[in-house]
């Protein structure tokens, strides 16, 4: 039992470099949506101390959007920018319907009602679009579907062009938005925001704009996360589960820390890969994917409760 | 009514007209009254303080000017207008800036990042340019960095330009917060309480900013204080409160000499 | 460059080293100062052209040659440029130092007679109007930085810019007579006149002229095979002679780039932005970033502390031999490669010394550790020994032969000889011309012949050739057995630990040696702190037990080691007291460099000296304090005062010898 444990797994990886590349290349897939999306949670939870539990919802309901659109007979990229158009009106919605008349309530009514948002968004869905699984329009919006199949150590290494794809856009796009919240005038308002809200009013930010753009950015990364993970497993309802991922992630990362959220999705994204292939799978029969995040998270809080990022919490008296 | 030619100070300084005017502002929260019946105006280039003892409602009307609180009763004139009620980002984008008295800083952010939300109000290119439009926006970023360098410079603060706010001493966060005010250019500067907690050396090096601004920029200040000493020094005219009511307004010998202000000032009961 | 090496003989004032410079070098940069968080720079043409604008402003503000221009502010291209302008039309600059008080400017200007004053900013300016009116000589000041100065009377006052234009303006009326007056000048022209500090008695006016100033630069620049595409930061104060001959002198005769940097509490940034490739430091700039290092070190975790430890042994194994030329087995060398890439390398460059060629110290003994520490590391620190009688050098240390106990071989075209009471003397083409204004004291330090004292004890080591200082000439006495006193050498190993700020050891004419110890608040309160033991202040901490307990054991050490030196084992310390206060140059204690005065500090705390040699155990004391504002206070204190344990011998007496 000891050594398969703790040598074989090692042994295995030293053996197969070209087949411990693919399960690296493949954690880090998932791992940069996770991050993405934990991205989402972050700039909410700073700018208005919200946890969103709507993020998850807000996936499904942007490839659903698109996918509908396109099914209506619109064009691929015109569904995307109309979609990203219904992002817009959903994330001016909450602002004005859910948020503003509930400014200064305790934290917990917040997050109630983004479970009453994400109650509202299933049902609407449904309504609109209907209960069944679709099929991304991958083809449809120019996404490359074939492989590349590289022979690293005289092995074998597959990656699929929907994957590269997948890790170009998300890495443009988390660069993007760190470009943004850095060298940025907006930027520098929304991170203000999350300081003080006192300040950021005397310095003129007005807090309904920042909201409505933090929510409108999570539905960018709902749209762009939507698509990525509907490529793959399709579009359903079951393609919340990614925004659950996020959890654990905001648990390492911080729920604060932009930086935690980009590392905490990343080593996710790989630990739980490399877990499942080489200690789940021959040890436990798999499927450990589901649960190994919030384990490795539980441990690291047992040790660090602010989070791997997170701001050390000093009471001064 | 007032006159609007302005006045010359005691140092040769021209006084401009009115630039803000409280007219018989009240304030109540609930049964208490905060400020009661109270007028004063401010004016363009001048030093004006309003002080009084703890609790005498200063920090309210400091708070009514910027616009966090909306007064119960009275006017506020601006530039020439009455200003109708406004949330205090909108007084901000007016060009009223303000420090706080406990400190309010972006604590995790650098201090330059900091004196750029001052820059805030100034936005022209709207959030699409800011995220799409590179050229404009980054072509106003530049010209902010620019300003924002100079107040860096004016408050000789070089040196912990990177360094996150969170880390740095009291003294040195009240004048990073002077200086986010200062970059947004204001019209009116208000300072609450500028001085507090600070031993004799900081005072001194911050009443030497608050005249360098108010000489180099012709800024309008407005401040807040209970150090009787430091005011008389630094202020133009002075407002003198006491239990929310107004006794007392004018040159600071004027002000020495009013004997509510000396029995307020002293304890004595006043009937 | 055939040009350079022919020797200073077509180039004999700076004005004419600036003009070749513009010349041959036009487009490459001169000066850099960060300003607004950028690096302005300046190439050598521009150099040209501004100091020619401000000269001819000079002359249009009625500048005459023979002038005195008195120059007070922080480094800065400006202030650099106004003593080339002044030079450029006859004048004669004198830096002072920016941190004098009112009283202190108010002696050099008048003992100068300075007719002009250029000035940093609103400080400077407020103290020279202070005593102006006892100033009888002084007519105009121009001022840099116009903030808080707008509201002053202009008749007398003038900024730089204004002057700059209304040169320009006047250019073809003055042209003429700027380059007549530029023409004359020859090697026995005036270059500048710094006050020299001094630890006793009012400061004295060094001449030094144009001979003295560019053979020394000449020499010392071929000396360290200095280069245009050198960068030097100048950080040091500009009344110092080294300033004056780092920055301008080998500046101007080498070519290479001056950086000033933003203001003095940026300087560790700007360091580490420019990387200098030429870089003066005095000792305790040494000694306070390697306490800082030490303190990171302790705070940082057990892996990275571990690491740190492991590589620096090995750095202080092989690292001196690799820098030195000397053979290194294979595996030292790939080991020491990796450390560099670990720990060597990042440190450097957070220390700004990541492109160090030539590094020098001087000025006070370096703690041994300290120099090997750096060293180490690969940077090319070196001793040099000089003072501004002799345009700073008089001895320097040669790449491959650096020990942290010599200052070096005579530098080239210095002599020296070694007098019967053991004082050093030395005769150079950089031996200033004379005192301003004192021919006694001039006569006193530098006889017909030309050789000058240099006032410090040493002797030449037969072996190598270098010389080594022992302590002041006069410092060094007898105690009251006759055996040698020397307070300086017992006082550099206490300051050699980083808890002992300063000491002051008494002792001569006395039967034994007691000391005054200055704590270093940085390291002993970076340990109070990890140890959790509270203090409200400085005078807390100098008092609480521990201290005492740490302190007393470094005496002892000390002692242990000063036992073993035949002619200053009597030295030792026998009883020792921490101050209350810190020494400060503010309250006179120190000077201006930093050295401190023995005698006043006797003479101020002459009931804790008593004390010492009383044999009570503990001492009351008050003494006034002067704070930054310029007002006074008191502190009252009760100090206590402990023996430390000492080494029994028997000292030879000095006679003996």
């Amino acid at each position: 039992m000891f050594a398969e444990i703790f040598i074989d797994p090692w042994v295995d990886m030293f053996a197969a470099p070209d087949f411990l590349m693919q399960v690296l290349w493949e954690g880090l897939v998932s791992g940069i949506l996770y991050a993405l999306i934990a991205l989402g949670f972050v700039l909410i939870y700073r700018s208005s101390r919200i946890f969103n539990f709507a993020q998850g919802i807000m996936v499904v309901f942007a490839a659903l959007t698109l996918v509908g659109l396109h099914a209506m007979g619109v064009p691929a990229w015109v569904s995307v920018a109309l979609t990203l158009g219904v992002m817009f009106v959903l994330a001016v919605t909450i602002e004005r319907v859910v948020l503003r008349p509930l400014v200064g309530q305790p934290d917990i009514i917040l997050f109630m009602a983004t479970i009453g948002i994400t109650l509202f968004l299933i049902g609407l869905g449904e309504t609109i679009f209907g209960g069944e699984n679709k099929v991304m329009i991958t083809g449809d919006l120019g996404i490359p579907t074939g492989d590349t199949v590289l022979e690293p150590f005289g092995g074998l290494l597959i990656l699929q062009h929907l994957d590269i794809t997948v890790v170009i856009v998300a890495t443009l796009l988390v660069i993007a938005l760190l470009a943004f919240l850095n060298y940025t005038q907006m930027g520098r308002a929304i991170r203000a925001l999350g300081d003080d809200h006192q300040a950021a009013l005397s310095v003129g930010i007005s807090l309904q704009t920042i909201w409505v753009l933090v929510w409108f950015i999570a539905g960018i990364i709902a749209l762009v996360t939507g698509i990525a993970w509907g490529a793959r497993a399709g579009v359903s309802f079951a393609l919340e589960v990614i925004a659950y991922k996020a959890l654990p992630v905001l648990m390492l990362g911080g729920l604060e820390s932009i930086t935690g959220a980009i590392v905490g999705g990343l080593m996710i994204g790989v630990l739980e890969k490399l877990f499942e292939i080489y200690w789940g799978q021959p040890l436990l029969g798999g499927n450990t994917e589901t649960w190994f995040a919030f384990v490795l998270a539980l441990i690291v809080l047992l040790f660090r409760p602010q989070g791997l990022f997170g701001e050390r919490i000093i009471e001064r008296v | 009514m007032k006159d609007t030619a302005g006045y010359i100070t005691e140092d040769g300084r021209q006084i401009g007209g009115t630039l803000m005017e409280m007219r018989n502002i009240t304030l109540r929260f609930g049964g208490v009254v905060a400020i009661q019946d109270i007028s004063f105006d401010i004016r363009e280039g001048e030093v004006r303080a309003i002080i009084g003892p703890n609790g005498a409602g200063k920090s309210s009307m400091l708070n009514v000017i910027s616009g966090f609180y909306t007064p119960s009763e009275g006017e506020v004139w601006y530039q020439g207008k009455k200003r109708p009620p406004m949330k205090p980002y909108q007084v901000a984008r007016q060009g009223v800036a303000r420090t706080f008295q406990n400190i309010a800083l972006f604590e995790g952010m650098t201090v330059l990042d900091n004196v750029m939300t001052g820059r805030l109000t100034h936005m022209k290119a709207g959030i699409a340019s800011q995220a799409l439009w590179w050229g404009r926006a980054s072509r106003e970023e530049v010209e902010n960095r620019e300003k924002v360098e100079r107040v860096i410079d004016f408050l000789e603060i070089q040196n912990i330009r990177k360094t996150p706010v969170g880390r740095l001493p009291y003294g040195l966060k009240k004048r990073v917060e002077l200086a986010r005010a200062l970059a947004a250019e204001p019209s009116l500067l208000l300072l609450d309480e500028p001085m507090a907690g600070m031993n004799v050396e900081e005072k001194e090096d911050m009443s030497r900013f608050i005249l360098d601004v108010n000489d180099e920029f012709g800024t309008t200040i407005c401040l807040i204080e209970h150090d009787m000493g430091v005011v008389m020094d630094l202020s133009d005219r002075v407002v003198v409160m006491d239990y929310g009511k107004k006794i007392g307004d004018g040159t600071p010998d004027e002000v020495r000499g009013n004997e509510d202000v000396i029995a307020a000032y002293l304890g004595v009961p006043h009937d | 460059m055939a040009h350079l090496t022919k020797g200073a003989d077509g180039l004999r004032s700076v004005p004419a080293l600036l003009a070749r410079n513009a010349a041959q070098y036009g487009r490459s940069p001169a000066y850099r100062e960060k300003e607004y968080g950028i690096w302005q720079s300046w190439t050598w043409a521009e150099t040209a052209a501004e100091v020619e604008a401000l000269a001819l402003g000079l002359l249009n503000l009625g500048v005459n040659e023979g002038d005195f221009i008195a120059i007070i502010g922080r480094n800065r291209p400006y202030l650099y440029w106004s003593m080339v302008a002044a030079q450029s039309v006859g004048a004669i600059p004198v830096p002072l130092y920016q941190d004098s008080v009112a009283e202190e400017m108010e002696y050099v200007l008048s003992h100068c007679g300075a007719r002009f004053v250029i000035a940093g900013d609103q400080e400077q300016v407020d103290k020279v109007i202070e005593v102006q009116e006892h100033l009888h000589q002084f007519e105009h000041m121009i001022y840099l930085d116009p903030r808080g100065l707008r509201k002053y009377d202009h008749r007398r006052l003038h900024q730089f810019s204004h002057v700059q234009e209304q040169g320009r303006a006047a250019r073809d009326e003055f042209t003429g007579e700027l380059n007549r007056r530029r023409d004359k000048l020859n090697y026995d022209s005036i270059c500048v006149m710094l006050y020299t500090s001094g630890t006793t008695g009012k400061p004295k006016g060094v001449v030094l002229s144009n001979r003295n100033i560019i053979e020394t630069a000449r020499a010392s620049s071929e000396f360290d095979h200095l280069k245009p595409d050198d960068e030097v930061l100048a950080y040091l104060p500009m009344a110092w002679v080294g300033d004056f001959i780092f920055s301008i002198g080998q500046a101007y005769w080498s070519g290479f780039c001056v950086n000033c940097p933003e203001s003095p509490e940026t300087m560790m940034t700007d360091l580490r932005e420019i990387a200098p490739s030429y870089y003066f430091a005095p000792p305790r700039v040494f000694e306070t970033q390697l306490t800082q290092i030490m303190i990171r070190m302790e705070d940082s975790g057990t892996f990275k502390k571990k690491t740190f430890d492991h590589f620096m042994a090995h750095a202080g194994k092989v690292g001196p031999d690799l820098l030195d030329g000397r053979e290194v087995g294979f595996y030292d060398r790939l080991k020491y490669r990796l450390g560099e890439f670990l720990i060597y390398g990042p440190l450097k460059n957070a220390l700004g010394f990541s492109n160090v060629r030539v590094g020098y110290t001087a000025g006070e003994a370096i703690g041994p550790e300290i120099f090997d520490f750096y060293r180490s590391l690969g940077i090319n620190l070196k001793q040099l020994y000089g003072q501004t009688e002799a345009s700073v050098f008089i001895t320097q240390q040669p790449d491959g032969e650096v020990r942290s106990d010599t200052v070096g071989v005579p530098s080239p075209g210095v002599e020296i000889r070694i007098a019967e009471g053991g004082e050093v003397f030395y005769r150079s083409p950089g031996v200033f011309v004379e005192y301003y204004k004192n021919p006694e004291s001039t006569a006193d330090t530098k006889d017909q012949e030309g050789w000058v004292a240099t006032g410090d004890a040493g002797f030449i080591e037969e072996a190598s050739g270098h010389l080594r200082i022992i302590d002041r000439a006069k410092d060094v006495g007898a105690m009251a057995d006759g055996a040698m006193f020397a307070p300086k050498y017992v006082e550099n190993k206490l300051k050699f630990y980083p808890n002992i700020l300063e000491a002051v050891v008494f002792g001569a004419g006395r039967d034994r040696c007691c000391a005054f110890i200055n704590i270093d608040l940085a390291a002993v309160g970076n340990w109070a702190e990890r140890n959790n033991i509270a203090y409200a202040s400085y005078q807390e901490l100098a008092g609480h037990k521990q201290v005492l307990d740490a302190i007393q054991a470094h005496i002892e050490e000390t002692n242990e080691s000063i036992a073993q030196d035949d002619m200053l084992s009597g030295c030792q310390v026998h009883r020792f007291l921490v101050l209350h206060k810190e020494l400060d140059a503010d309250d006179g204690e120190l000077t201006r460099t930093r050295k401190v005065r023995r005698k006043i500090i006797g003479e101020k705390f002459a009931d804790l000296v008593a004390a010492l040699y009383d044999g009570s155990n503990s001492v009351y004391t008050e003494t006034e304090v002067t704070y930054e504002d310029g007002r006074k206070g008191k502190i009252k204190a009760t100090l206590e005062i402990r023996d430390a344990k000492v080494v029994p011998v028997t000292p030879k007496a000095m006679a003996a010898e």
